[in-house]
This record gives C-alpha cells, sequence and structure tokens, in this order.
C-alpha cells in the first residue's frame, strides 16, 4: 500500500475531532444558558420590539425586560418611564413626558394607571381592584401615611421582570411566595421597628411549609392564602377559623358546633391559634388530646380530665388496629386470605382519622363514637383472625387421629406379613 | 420352595368366587389378562417369564410366592425411598401443575392461590417440598452407603452411574424447582446458584446456554419449569428403570461378612415396601403438618433480602467460589472434576476390593465429606449480617 | 398392588356373619379409607375452583343494572380495593376507587352533590375522579364499567 491514503485518513480523523470537539462547545454553551427562556443576546443599536432603542444604554434593564410578561403583551419602556424610545440622543430619548425612576409612593399609582382599567384588562381575564383592595392593605395604609419601607407592587412583583404567578420563575408562584414576603418579614430590624412579628421563620418550619417546599404540594398554603394577596393584613379574632377553615373543613364544622366557639370568641382568644399556634403549625398529633386542655383549664379540671379520657380512648383504638395488624402479617406468611380484614382495617383507621377532626368538638359522644367503632372493627378483626388461626391447631388434631390410622394399618399389614411369611 | 402354594389345594374362598363368577374370571373370559399383566416383567420389577396362558389369578399366585431377596439392612432401603419419594413427588408434583403458571407475574400469585384458597393446597404444596428435602438426604445417603461398601466395582458399575446420576438430578429437580414459587428468598438463592453454575468452567456457560443466560427472568423461569417438571423427571424415572433392570440382574448386594441371604417370597417383599411407603408417608405428613415451610413474600428482583444464600448442598461450592485464594475458573474446575471425579469412581479407583483396600478407599471418601462439611459451614457463615 | 396382597385371605362365601368374614371385611374398609381420603383430598383440590371468586379478582360482579337507581353510589367493599359505582343516567356507569388518594380514608358518596366526600379532611372528588377540593393530591383511580346480560361488572 502507499503511503497517500494513510495520510489522507489521517487528515479526516482529524476534521473529525474537530466537528466533535465544536459540537460538545454548542453543547456546553446551549446548557450553560440560564433558566428555559433563552435570553436575547443584546446587540447595541438594533431595535428591539419591546424595548426599542432604550437597550443601547441600558442593556441589563433591555435583558429583564424582554423575557417579562409585559414585553410579550407588547408593554414598552415609555408605557412607565415615558420619553422616546427612538431616539438614541439623551436629550431627545429623556425628553417630553420622560418620568424616569418612578417614586416608591407613586408605584401603585402607576400598575394601577393600567391594571385598574376594565376595558385594558379584560382581555387578559385579570381583575382591576387590586389597587383598591391594596389600600386596604397594612401594606397600602401605611404607605399612605408616608411609609415608604413598606411593600408596594414591584416588590412582590418585580419591577422590570415581572412573571405571572402560573411561571415558576415568578416570584409569585406559590412555592416562591414565602421567600418573596420573607424578604421583608424575614428582616428582624425592620420587622421588630414596626412591631411585626417575625412570621417567615416559624412558617418554614410549619408542615404547611414542609408540604409546599419540600414536597412540592401547590396546594399546600403559602402566606397569601391566609392573609390574603394584595389586601394582606393579619385575620382578626372571630375569623380565624374561617381562614384555617377554607382548608381544614371539617375540623372547623366540629368546632364551631363545640362549647369552645363562643367562650373564646368572649374571652378574645383566637380560635385555631390558640391550641396550634399561627405560623409554626405542625401535623396533627393525637398526643395532644392529653396536653391541650389543660393549657387553658386547670390541671384538676373536669375539661383536662376530658382530655386525657379522649386520648386513652385514642390510644386503645389505634393499639386495637395495631394489633389486627401485626395478625394480619402473620396470617399472610401462613398464608390465610386477609384480603377481606385489610379492608376492614382500612375502614377502622378511616374512623381513627375522624376522630381527630371530631376532637374540636370537645364532645366525648362525638369522639368516642368514632374512636369506639374503630376499636370494634379492630378487634373484630382480631377475633376473627384468632378463630383462622384456630383452624391451624385442628390440623395437629388431625395428624394425632392420622398418626392413629397409620399405627393400625401397620398392624394389619404386619399381620399379613406374619401370614405371608407363614403361608409360604 | 415356589413349589408348596403352587401345590396347596385351592383356598376354598376362591373356588366359591369362581362359581359365582368374580368380575376378574368375568373379564377374563374376554380379554387374556395374564397376557396384559406381563408386561410388568419387562420393566424388571419380575424377573421371570410369566406363563401367558394360565389365568391370572394363577399367574399372581405364583409370581407372589417366587423366591425374593429379602431386605437384610436398612441402608438397602435407601435405593427403594430414591423410588418411592419419587411417584409421591410426581404425584403432588402433577396437583401442583394444575395450578401453577410459570410467568414471572403469575408464578408467586398461582402458588399463593394453591396454598391459600385451594383446598389441602397448602398440604400438597408443602408435602412437595418437604418430599424434596428428604429425596435429596436419600439419594445422598445412598451415595454414601454404596461407596462405603464399595458397591462400585463389577458388576455393579451400572449401578453406581445410575445412583450418581440420581443424586445429580435430584440437586437439579431441587435447583429448578427451588425457583419456581418466585419469593424473595428462592429467587435470590437462585441468582446467588446461578454465579455458581455460571463459574464453572466450559460447562458453565454451556448450561448458562441452556437454562436462558445468567439474569434470572422470564425464560429462565419457564425453562427451569420445563427441565423441572419434564426433562429431569424423565432421566430420573430412566436411571429408576435402569436401577431396577440391573438390580434384577445382579442381585441385592450383600456384604461378605454378612452371612447366608434372607429369602423371602415376592408378595411378603410387596407387604414389605407397602409398610415401608405407610411409613414414609407417615413422617412426611409429620413434617408437612408440624414443620411447614411457610410462605415468604413475593421476589423483587430490585431488592436483595438480607441473610439469602444458595440451597445447602452448594454451599460448599459457594464458599469456595467466593473465598478460595484462586481464580473462579480453577475454583470452578475443581468442583467439577469432583462431580466428575465421583461419577467415574470405577475408572479411577483399582483394587481387589479386598478388606485394606476397602479400607483406604473409605479414608479418601471421609476426607472429601469433611472437606465439603467444612466449607459447606464456611459457606454459610458467609455473608451472615 | 392391593389385589395382590388381598389374594390369599379372600372373604369366605358366607359374608359378614361368621366372625372372620366380619373381620376380613373390617380390615378392607379400614384399608379403603386411605384411598377415599386420597381420592376426598384429590378430588377437592382438582375441581376447578370458581373464576370469579378466587383465582381472577378482577372482575368484580357488582349487581343487576335494574338494582342501581340512576344518582345512587354504591360502596362496594371488595378486598383492599373497595370502590363506588354510580349510576350517571339510564346508560353511564362509572366505577372509582373509594380509598382517598391523601391518608387512605374510605370515602363517602354525597347524593345531593354527586360528589365523593373524605370524611377524614373533607377530600372531594367529582364523579371524573378530579380533586374539587381539600388535600388530596392525585385523582382517583378509576375503572371500565361493563354491561352484560344486565349485570354490572367492574374491571379492576
Amino acid at each position: 500500500m502507499s503511503a497517500r491514503p494513510i495520510v489522507r485518513r489521517s487528515a479526516s480523523r482529524l476534521h473529525r475531532h474537530a466537528a466533535v470537539a465544536l459540537g460538545l462547545l454548542a453543547a456546553a454553551a446551549a446548557w450553560a444558558q440560564p433558566g428555559a427562556r433563552p435570553a436575547p443576546t443584546p446587540q447595541p443599536g438594533a431595535l428591539s420590539p419591546s424595548a426599542g432603542r432604550c437597550g443601547v444604554c441600558h442593556p441589563a434593564e433591555r435583558v429583564k425586560f424582554d423575557a417579562s410578561q409585559h414585553a410579550h403583551e407588547g408593554v414598552r419602556c415609555t408605557s412607565c418611564h415615558g420619553g422616546d424610545d427612538r431616539s438614541l440622543t439623551i436629550e431627545l430619548a429623556h425628553g417630553g413626558n420622560f418620568r424616569g425612576r418612578t417614586a416608591r409612593k407613586d408605584i401603585p399609582a402607576l400598575c394601577a394607571s393600567c391594571h385598574s382599567d376594565e376595558k385594558m384588562m379584560r382581555a387578559y381575564n385579570l381583575p382591576v381592584d387590586q389597587y383598591a383592595v391594596y389600600q386596604t392593605s397594612v401594606h397600602g395604609q401605611r404607605l399612605k401615611r408616608g411609609d415608604t419601607a413598606v411593600a408596594v407592587c414591584s416588590d412582590c412583583h418585580g419591577a422590570h421582570d415581572i412573571l405571572g404567578p402560573g411561571d415558576p420563575a415568578s416570584r409569585t408562584f406559590a412555592p416562591n411566595i414565602p421567600a418573596t414576603c420573607g424578604a421583608c418579614h424575614g428582616d428582624t430590624t425592620l420587622m421588630r421597628r414596626r412591631g411585626v412579628k417575625d412570621a417567615y421563620r416559624e412558617y418554614l418550619s410549619s408542615i404547611h411549609a414542609r408540604e409546599l417546599l419540600d414536597r412540592g404540594n401547590l396546594r399546600a398554603p403559602t402566606c397569601v392564602s391566609c392573609h390574603g394577596v394584595h389586601g394582606a393584613a393579619p385575620p382578626a379574632v372571630g375569623d380565624v377559623d374561617k381562614v384555617c377553615g377554607q382548608c381544614h373543613t371539617a375540623e372547623r364544622r366540629y368546632f364551631a358546633a363545640s362549647a369552645h366557639i363562643e367562650g373564646m370568641r368572649r374571652a378574645g382568644l383566637p380560635e385555631c391559634s390558640s391550641c396550634h399556634g399561627d405560623h409554626a403549625i405542625q401535623a396533627a398529633q393525637p398526643e395532644r388530646l392529653a396536653t391541650s386542655c389543660a393549657q387553658c383549664h386547670a390541671a384538676d379540671s373536669d375539661q383536662a380530665a376530658l382530655g386525657a379520657k379522649l386520648w386513652t380512648e385514642y390510644r386503645a383504638a389505634a393499639a386495637e388496629i395495631e394489633k389486627a395488624d401485626s395478625l394480619i402479617t402473620r396470617a399472610d406468611a401462613i398464608p390465610i386470605q386477609t384480603d377481606d380484614y385489610r379492608a376492614r382495617i382500612e375502614q377502622a383507621r378511616t374512623y381513627l382519622r375522624e376522630a381527630l377532626p371530631a376532637a374540636h368538638s370537645v364532645d366525648p359522644v362525638i369522639v368516642g363514637g368514632f374512636t369506639l367503632r374503630a376499636r370494634s372493627v379492630g378487634s373484630e378483626v382480631e377475633s376473627e383472625i384468632y378463630g383462622k388461626l384456630g383452624n391451624l391447631r385442628t390440623r395437629k388434631f388431625v395428624l394425632i387421629l392420622f398418626w392413629f390410622y397409620v399405627l393400625v394399618t401397620l398392624a394389619i399389614l404386619r399381620r399379613l406379613r406374619y401370614r405371608t411369611a407363614k403361608a409360604h | 420352595m415356589s413349589e408348596a402354594p403352587r401345590n396347596a389345594t385351592p383356598d376354598p374362598g376362591d373356588t366359591a368366587r369362581a362359581a359365582r363368577g368374580g368380575w376378574v374370571e368375568w373379564l377374563e373370559r374376554r380379554i387374556n389378562l395374564s397376557e396384559l399383566f406381563s408386561l410388568i416383567t419387562h420393566f424388571g420389577l419380575v424377573y421371570t417369564p410369566v406363563d401367558t396362558r394360565k389365568p391370572l389369578r394363577e399367574v399372581l399366585r405364583e409370581i407372589g410366592s417366587l423366591p425374593v431377596t429379602a431386605y437384610a439392612r436398612w441402608p438397602q432401603v435407601l435405593g427403594v425411598l430414591a423410588a418411592l419419594l419419587f411417584a409421591l413427588q410426581t404425584a403432588t408434583g402433577v396437583l401442583l401443575a394444575y395450578y401453577y403458571r410459570p410467568t414471572p407475574e403469575a408464578a408467586f400469585e398461582s402458588t399463593r392461590t394453591i396454598v391459600r384458597d385451594l383446598p389441602s393446597g397448602w398440604f400438597l404444596h408443602e408435602m412437595h417440598a418437604w418430599g424434596a428435602y428428604l429425596l435429596v438426604a436419600v439419594v445422598a445417603l445412598r451415595l454414601m452407603r454404596l461407596f462405603w461398601d464399595g458397591l462400585y466395582r463389577a458388576p455393579r458399575e451400572l449401578l453406581w452411574f445410575a445412583a450418581v446420576a440420581m443424586a445429580w438430578l435430584v440437586l437439579q429437580m431441587d435447583f429448578t424447582g427451588r425457583l419456581l414459587t418466585w419469593n424473595a428468598q428462592s429467587y435470590w438463592s437462585t441468582v446467588r446458584g446461578m454465579e455458581v453454575v455460571w463459574a464453572l468452567p466450559v460447562a458453565g456457560p454451556i448450561l448458562a446456554f441452556f437454562l436462558g443466560g445468567r439474569v434470572v427472568n422470564e425464560d429462565v423461569l419457564i425453562r427451569f419449569y420445563v427441565l423441572h417438571v419434564i426433562v429431569l423427571p424423565a432421566f430420573y424415572a430412566a436411571c429408576i428403570y435402569v436401577t431396577f433392570g440391573t438390580l434384577r440382574r445382579v442381585g441385592l448386594s450383600y456384604p461378605s461378612a454378612a452371612g447366608a441371604r434372607v429369602v423371602t417370597s415376592f408378595r411378603a417383599h410387596l407387604v414389605d415396601l407397602l409398610i415401608l411407603t405407610v411409613l414414609l408417608f407417615a413422617v412426611l405428613v409429620t413434617l408437612t403438618t408440624l414443620l411447614p415451610f411457610g410462605f415468604l413474600a413475593p421476589a423483587d428482583p430490585y431488592t436483595t433480602p438480607a441473610g439469602v444464600r444458595p440451597p445447602w448442598y452448594m454451599l460448599a461450592t459457594y464458599a469456595l467460589l467466593q473465598r478460595a485464594p484462586v481464580p473462579m475458573w480453577l475454583s470452578g474446575g475443581v468442583m467439577l472434576a469432583a462431580a466428575f471425579g465421583v461419577l467415574l469412581l470405577p475408572l479411577w479407583v483399582r483394587g481387589d476390593g479386598g478388606p485394606r483396600h476397602l479400607r483406604r478407599t473409605r479414608l479418601w471418601g471421609v476426607v472429601a465429606l469433611a472437606v465439603w462439611i467444612v466449607l459447606g459451614i464456611l459457606g454459610a457463615t458467609l455473608d451472615r449480617p | 398392588m392391593a389385589e395382590t396382597q388381598q389374594q390369599p385371605n379372600a372373604a369366605p362365601p358366607d359374608g359378614p356373619t361368621s366372625r372372620r368374614g366380619f373381620l376380613t371385611w373390617l380390615t378392607r374398609a379400614f384399608l379403603g379409607l386411605w384411598g377415599l381420603g386420597a381420592a376426598g383430598v384429590i378430588g377437592a383440590y382438582v375441581k376447578a375452583p370458581e373464576r370469579g371468586e378466587r383465582i381472577a379478582q378482577r372482575l368484580v360482579r357488582v349487581g343487576l343494572l335494574d338494582d342501581l337507581r340512576i344518582g345512587e353510589g354504591r360502596l362496594v367493599r371488595h378486598g383492599i380495593t373497595p370502590f363506588f359505582v354510580v349510576r350517571l343516567d339510564q346508560s353511564r356507569i362509572v366505577a372509582l376507587s373509594a380509598v382517598c388518594t391523601h391518608v387512605r380514608c374510605i370515602l363517602g358518596f354525597d347524593r345531593e352533590r354527586r360528589i365523593l366526600v373524605c370524611p377524614c379532611h373533607d377530600g372531594r372528588f367529582d364523579l371524573a375522579g378530579n380533586v374539587i377540593s381539600g388535600p388530596p393530591p392525585r385523582a382517583l383511580p378509576s375503572y371500565t364499567v361493563s354491561v352484560r346480560a344486565g349485570e354490572v361488572f367492574v374491571q379492576l
């Protein structure tokens, strides 16, 4: 063979390597792009459909704005800032009705100039009452009194980079809301100056936050679920049960029918939060039946004794169910048909779980109705499985009979053997 | 000896029945029953031709009083136990196969249906499991016994080959049957067992090829099933046939020291067998009822339960493969050589069969067994949590 | 084999009247019980089980179509998968799991609102299985319903 093909082959290999390297570079570059929405690279002098020529001098703002919901809907820089976005000279661009940076106290009104316009918002199916609602909120009230260190529209929604609440990158996307509120409400000095508690950290320790942030349950409550969105304010005494009852309907129903509701309102005690706390709410703990009552009532009172009684009943039922459950596992290993028992234990567990919301009625008849039913189903299943396990013991009795039979048979065969030998 | 009953006066009951015309006589007038019956001589069960001109009753009486060498010692019973247990395994196995479905999805569920929902399904299942346990023990003991007594030399080579083949087959039937229930323990012990199979040089890949690969999946399951219910039992039955046929030819073994042979009638021999069967059955039923193997969780190919080891008879091999400081093919080769060495014992153990020679070979056997037991204990302690 | 061994002591002609004949008869009856027992055990085992009940628990017979009134929701307590069968109108029937996707409580049927309500945390499902309100994270699984010869079957 001559040397030429070898040279050519090595050359083509070089090309291939270069192509692979380039491809890898391109892939790496594509991978390095932040976010799902590819940000358009600013090109000086070129016209941007939304930012006009403003981006020539304000590239950072332009990049943010181009990715925003507003840019998609044809809002321009000039819509909020005024001026002329077709001009490249500062005098002309910043001339005319140019407003520049809007003062914080004027931001709500500026946003409202569009967002309170029913005609403009109708196409987007957006409400137009946010401005009015905002003014009723604690934020709005303080702003009116001249405190500009309160949340205005841009603090929660962003300024240039406003996104809808359905966008995971948005500050108003449900799992991002705690951090959005926490930007201020987690600032201890800022809050202490206004006499507001630092609720952000408390919330992060709650079952609600764990559901929302750790397990990604978008139905779990965020700050706005209880405090309202634009009309953010703490719920008043007398309203707490309504707020919590939006989700905890069964608890609210029982609580509303209980002796507690009237007494607590008279005493000025907030309903749910008196026992459960407000922000650091934890998962249902049945053992609180035993301790909660004594928080308000005397330790030796009838009421505290009632709590202890409910807890005892609950525990007895739970123990019964656990016992039945372990029996079922034992029966499965034999195996015995247990599907029906499993179904009934599931039913018993349902009763037991129902007892917890029912405990808000503080009525021993109602709560006992559930716990006793759970307990009786558990013990029924238990005794039935014991019955079936007892059937297994009959196998051993049958074995004794069987051996008796075997011995008699062997005796007969031995006699036969003997007679056969004799005849032989 | 066989003259006496033949010439004895006929049983008065028998003649009366003949006069009445029993159903045997009724059939006899239409079919030559003796001709049909003569097939048993072809299976080596009776080593004598049957005179098909005589009526069946007379033929039976003649066969019944044939002189037969009696079992003199219990070890001689092992061979017949291997056949009886096999018959029992066949009966329970066929019944289990009525409801068993060999797919990974259905294997566990159908087994559970048998054990849990079908009347006496648990009984058949446990009988089959305990029968297998006893069968493994019986063929192993039988092999040891034949070796101990030096019963692999002429003219008994064929018996030895058949006995070794039966031991192999029983182990393979146990190995394949173990997987079929598809529960956590059986699945993972099969996975471990396949490691052992795979490690055998030359034979490993060939076996794995026939078993459907190294990975225990649906293909392996159906092949194990076919091997377990058709192929291996057929070979085993053939071995039994060879054993019976050869035994009728060369006679029952008698150690030279045992003295004169005890001769009994064929009928008494059958009654002995019947007694043996009843005893065996009773022992099996007792084990089944008092010590059931129980029922385990279904196999999950993604979770290995703790403490899973190959079946006990593979523990020695397993230990050798996992712990020996030699390459895997070498330890696999040692196992393979040992298996074939046992099979081909008559080829390489030469000697007069006298007491000195016997003592020497026995010593070798004991040493080999001790090594095997030590390795087995080592294998049992491997991976113990 | 049984034939062989019984030959020498066959019953005398006068049958169970004599003592020896009776004993023989008794012995035979006793030994015959082995066969009877084996036949009983094997027969009971081999008798094909009713497929719908034990072996294939996938297709569940719910009942007669005429017994299921329109708007009625019936809880079928089928093993570990209880389900609701709801007749929407003359021809449409739906079957939904009765186990709440939240913490596995057994749902109840609200006839007026035509929804399934969880007694534990008030999770609500519509009759397509979707979560209307409450904590359940997932929709309810639904099953195929078929009507054959006037009977309603649900394929689990």
